[in-house]
């Protein structure tokens, strides 16, 4: 066994031994075919040593045919297998160009074991000697060219060409690991395949006296790729770490997080709770975790939930949690408490992130906050009411007067000889009447009087119009104001605190009847109703001084007020009131120059005609 | 108690019919109107009547329609009723020659009382409607220097000083008297002063003054 015979085992072991090395890689992780690519270029790389090995052996011309003949095998495979290692782990590379690879390589195989002749040698006459270094003597051959000898030649063109092009693309991807990978992988191949190609073809023709030597640019072709593989093993190693780390990043961020925070299965099992998810349900997390998810939901909602649940498996995106819808979860001692959820869908598996924030406190502020305005405008009816005593009372006067006339001239013509009893019983008729009327004034006296939390109800603003005119009737005729009404007939209803609004209402008209105290009567007052695009509008119309539209904002701030005795209160109060009901109220000038104050509200869903 | 013609004015159609349904229980004849506009437009001239009215109406109110009626129909004195006392606007009616003032709910002694009074005063303004007319008819009847004459005994003059004053005799004097006692149908000077006091002289045509 001479240096040469140890050299090319040794390659051919190395190679195997690669090889095999990335088959267990590629049978761990199946999607990395790059690297069963990898195997069976070693594999191959190492067949070819076999038969380089017995050419340079050979001692008749019909012996190193043989050998020539049988290596095209392993050696078509490792031109085409280069090829698609390159296209799969760079991800470039014309398809057609390799396409045309393999077709010439296949049509190398059928020359080579078709015509009887190898596809490089029509006929090897005799066989040389040359000295591969100092005393170690190997066969070159020597003869006639094959005619076919271009078509594996230009396969090697092919694949210069086509590693070149493919490491120009992942280059211009500019990326630290694509240069790398550019330069190393492609460098090697294209370097390696320029040298032995050349080679093969100056030895085919006989100008070059040495025999066609490839077993070691193959290897030094493996090595790179071996090298550039070998980073893929130790990139994925570093991920876990960082995975790991970062996990562990998640699980503090997660446990710091002011909200409970579930992860939810795709069944409705719970995969994970924070420590603040056991505060806010009181229940332990081993108690949590595997629970169905809905038992967390009152009883009443669960058949929702579960529809919910199912929609947003169907539409997964990081959202907020029914948003008008009411959302309630169950403390482990039964008690409800109101949240609100933010939902985002974890990748792996269907799971779903449950951010959950309690929002007792906050509702509680919100009632809070409520009831004070509650408690404001009931201050500020009585203050108006009393302002409005005067004519008030005598809405209750005037029936209370006719029912004393009516009963005193009963009793004289029931006192009369005869007594006539046709009259009388029309008097009583008319007491019954003013009675009733007289109630109706009372009843929204009281209404308007009474101390309560808002309730929301149908409330039709014409009606409210006619009442509030009703209440005001005496008060705008002793002012000399005249009332005109424009009210759209099949006006949609809206959903409001009706007593509020006809505070609002209120307000505005008397404001109205002030605006214009410096006119002589007649001073025309103008309500106008309109609705439009599912919103309800109320106009109030005076011929007073009107309001400059750099005021218009201003008179609805609180303690502005152009009225020497006024507090400034009412129409900060107003504008608190209708944007309680999602409403919006304005001032501007009208056509006749003075002022419209509006409200704007929108009409309630079963409102709409 | 006397009855008569009544006339009610308020907006309140409950008040209003309540109102005319009392008057009418004690026999007055009654006629409604439901704004002070309305009843300028339909008030019937003529008869003794008087005027319920009330104080506050969308439109004119009591007290216009009171002042606008001063020069229509002088003869009619108003009773007014309101719902607040409210103590300018009484004064006001009251200085203008209203007859009561009333606050609802009026107990129907009060009213009755204020419109039997005020029936009362369209009589006595009637009478003097005619007493005064009647004293214009005679006067025209007086020749220039009966109605000298005249004046200056309803001045207090002695027979000797108005004949001084108008240059003629004493005799003459007591004819003229004489003559101007009987057109005027009375028969002694205190009983034409009276007249003449609760009637009104009509001032005397212009260059027979006495200077």
């Amino acid at each position: 066994m001479n240096r040469v015979d140890l050299a090319w085992m040794a390659m051919a072991a190395a190679s195997l031994t690669l090889g095999l090395i990335h088959l267990f890689v590629w049978v761990r992780q199946r999607e990395r075919l790059d690297f069963l690519v990898f195997f069976v270029l070693a594999v191959s790389a190492a067949a070819w040593g076999a038969f380089e090995l017995q050419m340079m052996r050979a001692t008749t011309p019909a012996a190193w045919s043989a050998a020539v003949r049988a290596g095209h095998v392993p050696l078509a495979i490792f031109v085409v297998g280069t090829a698609l290692f390159v296209r799969l782990h760079f991800g470039t590379g014309r398809m057609a160009l390799l396409v045309a690879i393999v077709g010439l390589r296949v049509l190398t195989l059928l020359l080579n074991f078709t015509t009887g002749v190898n596809v490089n040698f029509e006929q090897v006459t005799s066989l040389g000697q040359a000295a591969l270094w100092p005393g170690s003597f190997v066969a070159v051959p020597l003869g006639v060219a094959n005619r076919w000898a271009w078509v594996p030649q230009l396969s090697n063109l092919l694949l210069l060409a086509f590693v070149a092009d493919a490491s120009l693309a992942l280059w211009r991807r500019a990326t630290p690991a694509a240069r790398q990978r550019a330069l190393l992988v492609g460098g090697a191949i294209v370097v390696c395949v320029a040298a032995t190609g050349t080679m093969a073809a100056l030895a085919v023709h006989g100008l070059l006296p040495w025999p066609t030597i490839l077993m070691p640019t193959f290897v030094v072709v493996l090595l790179a790729m071996a090298f550039e593989l070998s980073g893929d093993v130790l990139r994925a190693a570093r991920l876990t770490t960082e995975l790991a780390a970062s996990e562990r990043r998640l699980s503090a961020v997660v446990e710091a997080t002011p909200s409970a925070i579930l992860v939810v299965e795709p069944s409705g099992a719970i995969a994970l709770a924070n420590s603040h998810a056991e505060q806010v349900f009181g229940r332990t997390r081993e108690q949590l975790v595997g629970r169905a998810v809905d038992t967390l939901i009152p009883e009443r909602l669960r058949s929702d939930h579960a529809m919910q649940r199912a929609a947003y498996a169907a539409k997964p995106e990081p959202r907020a949690m029914g948003t008008g819808r009411e959302l309630a979860a169950l403390r482990a001692d039964g008690s409800e408490f109101p949240v609100e959820v933010g939902l985002a869908p974890l990748r792996s598996g269907g799971q779903v992130l449950v951010a959950l924030t309690d929002i007792s406190e906050r509702r509680r502020a919100e009632r809070a906050a409520a009831q004070q305005r509650d408690e404001l405008a009931h201050l500020s009816r009585v203050a108006m009411l009393g302002e409005l005593s005067g004519s008030l009372a005598h809405e209750i006067n005037q029936p209370l007067a006719a029912i004393l006339s009516n009963a005193q001239a009963a009793l004289r013509f029931l006192a009369r000889e005869p007594a006539v009893l046709q009259p009388v019983g029309e008097a009583l008729q008319a007491i019954v009447t003013s009675d009733r009327r007289a109630s109706q004034v009372i009843e929204r006296l009281r209404a308007l009087l009474r101390k309560g939390e808002s309730v929301r109800e149908t409330v039709d603003l014409n009606e409210l119009v006619d009442d509030s005119l009703r209440l005001l009737r005496s008060d705008l005729a002793h002012r000399g104001i005249e009332t005109g009404v424009d009210l759209q007939p099949t006006l949609p209803t809206l959903l409001g605190d009706r007593v509020q609004l006809q505070q609002v209402l209120l307000n505005l008209i008397v404001n109205a009847g002030d605006a214009m105290q410096g006119l002589t009567p007649p001073r025309p007052l103008h309500i106008r109703t309109r609705s439009a695009e599912g919103r309800v509008r109320i106009e109030v119309d005076d011929r007073g001084p009107g309001i400059a539209p750099a005021d218009a904002e201003r008179v609805f701030d609180a303690f502005y007020s152009t009225k020497a005795q006024g507090l400034g209160l009412g129409l900060a109060l107003c504008r608190t009131i209708v944007q309680a009901h999602d409403g919006r109220i304005g001032a501007a000038q009208n056509e006749g120059g003075g002022a419209r104050l509006w409200i704007e509200l929108p009409a309630s869903a079963e409102g709409m005609r | 108690m006397t009855t008569g013609r009544v006339y009610v004015v308020d907006d309140d159609a409950q008040v209003r019919e309540a109102l005319l349904r009392l008057l009418q229980s004690v026999g007055h004849a009654v006629q409604g109107f439901d704004s002070a506009a309305t009843c300028l437009q339909q008030l019937p001239s003529g008869e003794a009547a008087c005027l319920v009215l009330d104080l506050a109406m969308p439109g004119m109110d009591g007290l216009q329609l009171q002042q606008l009626l001063q020069q229509r129909a002088p003869d009619l004195p108003v009773v007014f009723l309101t719902g607040r006392g409210d103590i300018a606007a009484s004064v006001r009616a009251m200085k203008r020659g209203a007859t009561d003032f009333l606050t609802k709910p009026v107990d129907d002694e009060l009213l009755l009382a204020a419109v039997d009074e005020a029936l009362v005063e369209a009589e006595r303004r009637q009478g003097l409607q005619r007493r005064s007319t009647g004293l214009a008819q005679r006067l025209a009847t007086l020749t220039g220097r009966e109605r000298q004459v005249l004046d200056l005994v309803l001045a207090g003059r002695l027979n000797k000083q108005i004949a001084a004053a108008l240059g003629t005799s004493e005799k003459t004097i007591k004819f003229h008297r004489g003559n101007l006692m009987h057109k005027m149908g009375v028969r002694s000077v205190a009983e034409l002063a009276r007249w003449v006091a609760d009637a009104g002289l009509p001032a005397a045509p212009s260059g027979t003054k006495v200077q």
